[in-house]
């Protein structure tokens, strides 16, 4: 083993490995570099900015980043994108796990019908119109409620996901189950969850990621503003203030800081559901 | 009736088909209401009659006062599907490649590349506004070395190139994260033995790499076209709703049903902006059949 792999080790010492450093060093350069200037820029007054816009800051104002806060009304607008991304993702999960399992272990006549009709669901046309129409219509035009279940209804590659897990579940536990007098929820719930966590992490982080970009939805379904998710909100907040340009990066950077924690905390697990999703 | 183990059904229709409710009335049957309501007159507005006007939706869509303005919509998410799909598949797989290699701080070049994904469209549209400011920001003084200046999102020759750029930016994460999956599922033996008989750094990426990364490459590829081909968060962002230059489908779709803003675009006729989501669906289908039978093919190939 160590015979074959020391040619190798050898080949690759010097050069090509300080190659590839210095390319990843560029690649994280047009990563970083440009909320590194956001950040620069956060910290100026406006004279200092229009002086010189690209220079170091000098003598850091943090009150770009109190003012935005007081003017910007951030909490609000992250809770409701909380609240939307936590409730319509919830239960766009809950509905993929529903339908995607029983249909996966052919508990329903036609499964392959079902499962055809899941992959349709990929294909969709934009149905913003319709789907504005049926709130207006059903009196959920700017609700919450609304607008979490037409963000809930975009399950996407869900069903596919868990019909696809659920075939490593073996059916024989099903039926063992059954035997032991469990009945088809308490199943579900109690066996099937805890052993299609990686499917359902997966299904659920996929769908919050679509939820917590959008903006186009939000704008045609929420047309309050105390409703508005945080994508909405500081995108008006740019509308309002363009021509400050540290509040509106104090503004940009108070959005990005949760996220960039939360990222951080949680980034195995987001980077690995996207990696089960290709594999599933 | 099918195979069931448990004894009682009721608990499994009612889930099943409250799953399949949600989806129905929610996703599934306002997507099939598109293309009723392309056949109509229907307005934002409730309560105003809505009439049967066959064809004409689509007549309009290619009449002499609208069709430049399909037209130019449809260019430019053909430009921007092709680019973004081309460009970002080709960096997605240098920069897996090059993540791939015994690297230290490997996972925190990955996490820095996915990072966007995150921050979300709006972020990442004020963060690249400031970038490219045209009063002063790091693209100016760029420009200003070469004594040029330019309006940036403003100038119309530029603005898609722009937005494009900005969205390869914003997914190239997406790509790495499925490109390295790929990659770290080739057995490392396969380059062991390829090493043995000779062959190069170029040879062995050509050879064993390309081959067996095809799957992955067939998912991203389908992901990007079928996600650029209906994308408009980041255009709309960047550039408002009713920028010519970088007026994408689902973009002129929503301001012609919308009218840019919901307050003011109740009296839009909705029935003729459903044309254009009717014709970007079928355009989806077919890029996305062709390619899919491509890659397949390449992919058997192989």
């Amino acid at each position: 083993m160590t015979a074959q792999t020391a040619p190798r080790r050898r080949r690759r010492v010097r050069p090509q490995s300080v190659i590839n450093y210095a390319l990843a060093l560029v690649v994280a350069f047009a990563y970083l570099f440009p909320l590194l200037f956001v950040l620069n820029t956060s910290l100026k007054s406006d004279q200092d900015f229009f002086r010189n816009p690209v220079g170091l800051v000098t003598s850091p104002q943090f009150g770009n980043f109190v003012e935005a806060w007081n003017r910007g009304h951030f909490g609000a607008l992250i809770g409701n994108s909380v609240l939307y991304t936590l409730a319509a993702a919830g239960l766009g999960t809950l509905v993929s796990l529903m339908i995607g399992f029983p249909v996966s272990r052919g508990y329903f006549k036609h499964s392959r019908a079902w499962y055809g009709l899941f992959v349709v669901l990929l294909f969709l046309p934009n149905a913003i119109i319709t789907q504005f129409q049926l709130l207006l219509r059903i009196g959920l035009y700017n609700s919450q409620l609304g607008y979490i279940l037409i963000m809930a209804a975009a399950v996407g590659v869900g069903p596919i996901l868990i019909a696809a897990y659920a075939r490593s579940i073996p059916i024989e536990l099903d039926e063992a189950a059954a035997v032991d007098g469990a009945g088809y929820w308490r199943y579900l719930f109690t066996f099937v969850v805890p052993l299609a966590r990686p499917a359902l992490a997966t299904v659920f982080i996929l769908q919050a990621i679509g939820i917590w970009n959008d903006i186009i939805l939000a704008t045609v379904l929420l047309p309050d503003r105390q409703k508005a998710p945080i994508s909405l909100g500081l995108y008006a907040f740019q509308g309002t203030y363009n021509n400050e340009w540290g509040l509106l990066a104090a503004a940009t950077l108070i959005v990005a800081a949760p996220l960039v924690v939360a990222f951080l905390a949680l980034q195995r697990y987001l980077i690995g559901g996207i990696v089960g999703s290709v594999k599933g | 009736m099918n195979y069931f183990p448990f004894s009682r059904r009721t608990p499994l229709r009612l889930t099943f088909w409250f799953g399949i409710a949600v989806i129905g009335v929610f996703g599934l049957i306002p997507a099939i209401a598109v293309f009723v309501i392309s056949f109509t007159n229907i307005r934002g507005l409730p309560g105003l009659p809505v009439d049967w006007v066959g064809f004409e939706n689509y007549v309009r869509w290619f009449s002499p006062a609208k069709v430049g303005y399909n037209l130019n919509a449809l260019r430019n998410t053909i430009v921007y599907s092709v680019t973004v799909t081309l460009i970002s598949n080709v960096l997605g797989i240098a920069i897996a490649v090059l993540l791939n290699q015994k690297l230290r701080g490997r996972n925190a070049f990955r996490a820095i590349v996915f990072l966007p994904t995150v921050l979300g469209v709006t972020v990442i549209g004020l963060i690249w506004t400031l970038f490219f400011n045209p009063g002063g920001g790091p693209a100016a003084t760029v420009w200003s070395w070469f004594g040029a200046k330019s309006a940036f999102f403003g100038d119309p020759h530029l603005a898609l190139a722009l937005v494009i750029f900005v969205q390869i930016w914003m997914g190239l994460g997406v790509n790495v994260v499925i490109y390295l999956a790929g990659l770290q599922a080739i057995p490392e033996d396969l380059y062991e033995a390829a090493a043995i008989d000779g062959a190069t750094g170029w040879q062995r990426f050509r050879n064993v790499t390309v081959p067996l990364l095809a799957p992955s490459v067939t998912a991203n590829v389908l992901l990007s076209i079928v996600g650029t081909l209906q994308s408009y968060q980041l255009a709309y962002v960047l550039t408002g709703p009713s920028n010519l230059a970088t007026q994408l489908l689902s973009l002129a779709l929503f301001s012609q049903a919308f009218g840019g803003n919901a307050a003011s675009g109740l009296g839009n006729t909705q029935g003729y902006a459903a044309t254009i989501s009717v014709i970007q669906f079928v355009i989806v289908g077919i890029a996305s059949s062709l390619v899919l039978i491509y890659l397949r093919r390449r992919e058997a190939k192989l």
